[in-house]
């Protein structure tokens, strides 16, 4: 079975999390790996229906989240969250429920998350029409040593996703390069020489890359 | 066994050749600048030798077409059908490259009889092959620093402020700007190949220019309309091609002959027609649902029966092929083809109810070779001005945005000859290698699917 982890992406609102998660979602999908993304917002549909956004609710979807990322990841999957998870110390309760995690601080300044505001809550917080908001009126607590730190600001979501799956490369939790079809074809050389020649021509990073620009040009 | 013995080289003396591709420059558009006095080199050029129509290859996109023109082979044989294709037996994608081509660049047959070469720009030419001379991969290449042959060449390119391609993001942002960059990266693209053609020994440069595709998707609807600022802009980025063009003509001496071509041809865009949306809405493709999130291939499940990849390019979900096929080859294979392609053929255009699809091919009326296994299953030919695309993520089935305005054709792609005739029958991008290696005196390499287009 392959090595299931947790990638944990926290952060602010609006600093960029499920942007990442999603392309790093799509990246991992591509080598073949078996991913599930658990998206905060979208957990509190289901998961955490019914929950505010008081203290203790707040640590309940949390751990919830942690619990199903457990459970994933225990079984091969790669299990992604992308929640704000604003306080440190649930953050690492989290951590201690689950044998690999991998923190991923999506570091992006109050100010440029403001700029943003994607989902108009900047606004709306500081007019003061949502209550206890991340960054305005309630603390969101930075990790102290997160396993990658990564800052948005004047680079693409596309750079970003490419250093994290670099990190995890080099830690051994991915092979450094996708061969799903020398799996699936065993013993046929003609294949096996075709998805090597395709792994070797571009790293993961470069096909991004590449894929984005192509995307631009409408040939994708 | 052949069934034609090969050509063999001609005696006579050997000429240098000068290749400029001029990515999805029409032949009717040319020769309409012509025509109007807007490009004189080029019409100077053009009164030196032939200038011909030339159709593009299934699908009708640069990866495949120049494929097509470097190997002389149909894509069956030289494997690439398109800027993206799937791995075989798994949903997933990688970008076909030079190293997935099988067939081989008439540059790598020159290098081996002894010819220099020098080869910039060409599509499809990353990784960078070694040659006997000097190479520098296309657009597709991640970073200058990898895309050349020999290595140290890119620190030349790079203090000349050469760029592998324009930055089509900021189109989205300013067609002013825009429109610079287009400049300046055809300006500095000139001046390296002037730079490489004066400096380094050749019998054989080829320069692609693909700023005129760039300039053809973000504004030749404004061309087209007549525009008051942007068609004017239009013309002027012509301009400054044609006296590019001359300078190329000035360092065309007696011995070489200089080829001119195109791709495709080019038109405004009617709609942009997403099939995958289509295959859905009639249950030909079943995706898991993802909660929101960008759908992907591998979310496909067994009870679909096809699935599309840009541009018109449909699989069917095959029994032992696809990893989750549920249609049995054999006789189920040909009728899921034949009744799709049938279904096909009634697509309209939701607002005025115009036929979109002119004809739909089965992969064995287009394509032959050793590599035929990994075609489309099904091509489909969109009548001119629908851009076919393979996107998964979209709940409509047509679209005409503002950004993306100029859409391929199949037809009017253009071939220029300096000094000969071309034949008169129907040109194809195939049919460019065998005239090289005629007018260079080397021996056509075997299997090749390309007919001698010149007459001397």
């Amino acid at each position: 079975m392959e090595r299931g982890f947790t990638l944990w992406f926290t952060g602010l609102s609006g600093a960029g999390k499920t942007t990442l998660a999603q392309l790093v979602e799509r990246l991992l999908r591509e080598r073949g790996r078996r991913v599930e993304l658990l998206d905060g917002d979208v957990v509190r549909t289901h998961l955490s229906k019914g929950l505010g956004f008081s203290r203790d609710d707040r640590d309940t979807n949390i751990l919830r989240i942690g619990f199903v990322c457990d459970l994933l990841s225990r079984n091969g999957i790669i299990a992604i969250a992308s929640a704000i998870s604003p306080y440190r110390e649930t953050r690492d309760h989290v951590r201690s429920m689950i044998s690999d995690f991998v923190e991923v601080y999506v570091d992006t300044p109050l100010e440029e998350c403001r700029r943003r505001d994607v989902k108009g809550l900047y606004r709306q917080a500081l007019t003061g029409r949502v209550s206890a908001f991340t960054g305005v009126s309630d603390p969101y607590e930075p990790p102290l040593a997160a396993e990658i730190t990564v800052h948005t600001v004047g680079r693409s979501p596309e750079e970003c996703a490419a250093e994290i799956i670099g990190w995890l490369e080099r830690r051994g939790y991915l092979d450094p390069v996708a061969t799903p079809a020398v799996n699936m074809v065993p013993g046929n050389v003609q294949h096996d020489q075709q998805a090597k020649e395709e792994a070797e021509a571009y790293s993961p990073e470069e096909e991004a890359d590449v894929s984005a620009r192509l995307e631009a040009l409408g040939y994708l | 066994m052949e069934w034609f013995a090969r050509r063999q080289a001609r005696p006579g003396v050997a000429r240098r050749v000068v290749v400029i591709g001029l990515d999805g420059v029409p032949h009717s558009f040319a020769t309409r600048m012509v025509r109007e006095g807007r490009m004189p080199n080029l019409a100077r050029i053009f009164q030196a030798g032939t200038v011909r129509p030339l159709t593009s290859t299934w699908p009708f996109v640069s990866s495949v077409a120049w494929s097509s023109f470097m190997t002389g082979c149909n894509p069956g044989k030289h494997n690439i059908y398109g800027f993206v294709d799937r791995r075989l037996n798994t949903y997933t994608m990688f970008l076909p490259n030079s190293e997935t081509m099988r067939a081989e660049p008439m540059w790598s047959t020159l290098s081996r009889a002894g010819k220099r070469v020098g080869v910039m720009n060409v599509p499809v030419t990353y990784p960078p092959r070694e040659v006997n001379g000097l190479m520098v991969s296309c657009f597709l290449s991640p970073a200058l620093e990898k895309a050349t042959y020999p290595r140290e060449l890119a620190g030349r390119l790079q203090r000349m402020g050469y760029k592998i391609d324009a930055d089509a993001t900021i189109a989205r942002r300013s067609k002013t700007e825009f429109m610079r960059e287009l400049l300046d990266v055809l300006d500095h693209r000139a001046q390296a190949m002037f730079e490489l053609m004066d400096g380094e020994p050749w019998d054989f440069f080829m320069s692609h220019i693909m700023e005129t595709d760039r300039l053809h998707h973000f504004y030749w609807e404004y061309m087209e309309a007549n525009d008051p600022v942007w068609a004017p802009a239009f013309y002027a980025f012509y301009e400054r091609l044609d006296t590019i063009l001359g300078q190329v003509w000035e360092r065309i001496g007696d011995d070489t002959t200089l080829i001119i071509l195109s791709d495709h041809g080019f038109c405004t865009v009617r709609k942009e027609v997403y099939l995958n949306h289509y295959l859905r809405e009639r249950g030909w493709l079943r995706l898991q649902p993802r909660d929101g999130r960008p759908p992907t291939l591998t979310d496909i499940t067994p009870s679909s029966r096809a699935y599309s990849l840009d541009p018109g390019r449909i699989f069917i979900n095959l029994e032992g092929r696809e990893p989750r096929g549920s249609v049995r080859p054999g006789a189920e294979y040909e009728q899921v083809r034949e009744a799709l392609a049938e279904e096909l053929m009634e697509l309209r255009d939701p607002d005025d109810g115009a036929r979109i699809v002119e004809r739909v091919y089965r992969r064995e009326e287009i394509y032959h070779g050793a590599s035929e296994m990994n075609a489309p299953d099904l091509v489909v030919a969109p009548h001119v001005g629908y851009a076919l695309k393979g996107a998964l993520d979209r709940d409509y089935l047509t679209h005409k945005g503002d950004v993306l305005i100029g859409e391929h054709t199949h037809d009017d792609a253009l071939l220029y000859v300096s000094g000969h005739d071309l034949i008169t029958a129907t040109l194809t991008m195939q049919d460019v290698a065998p005239a090289i290696f005629a007018l260079m005196r080397v021996p056509e390499p075997a299997g090749l699917d390309g007919t001698l287009a010149i007459t001397t």
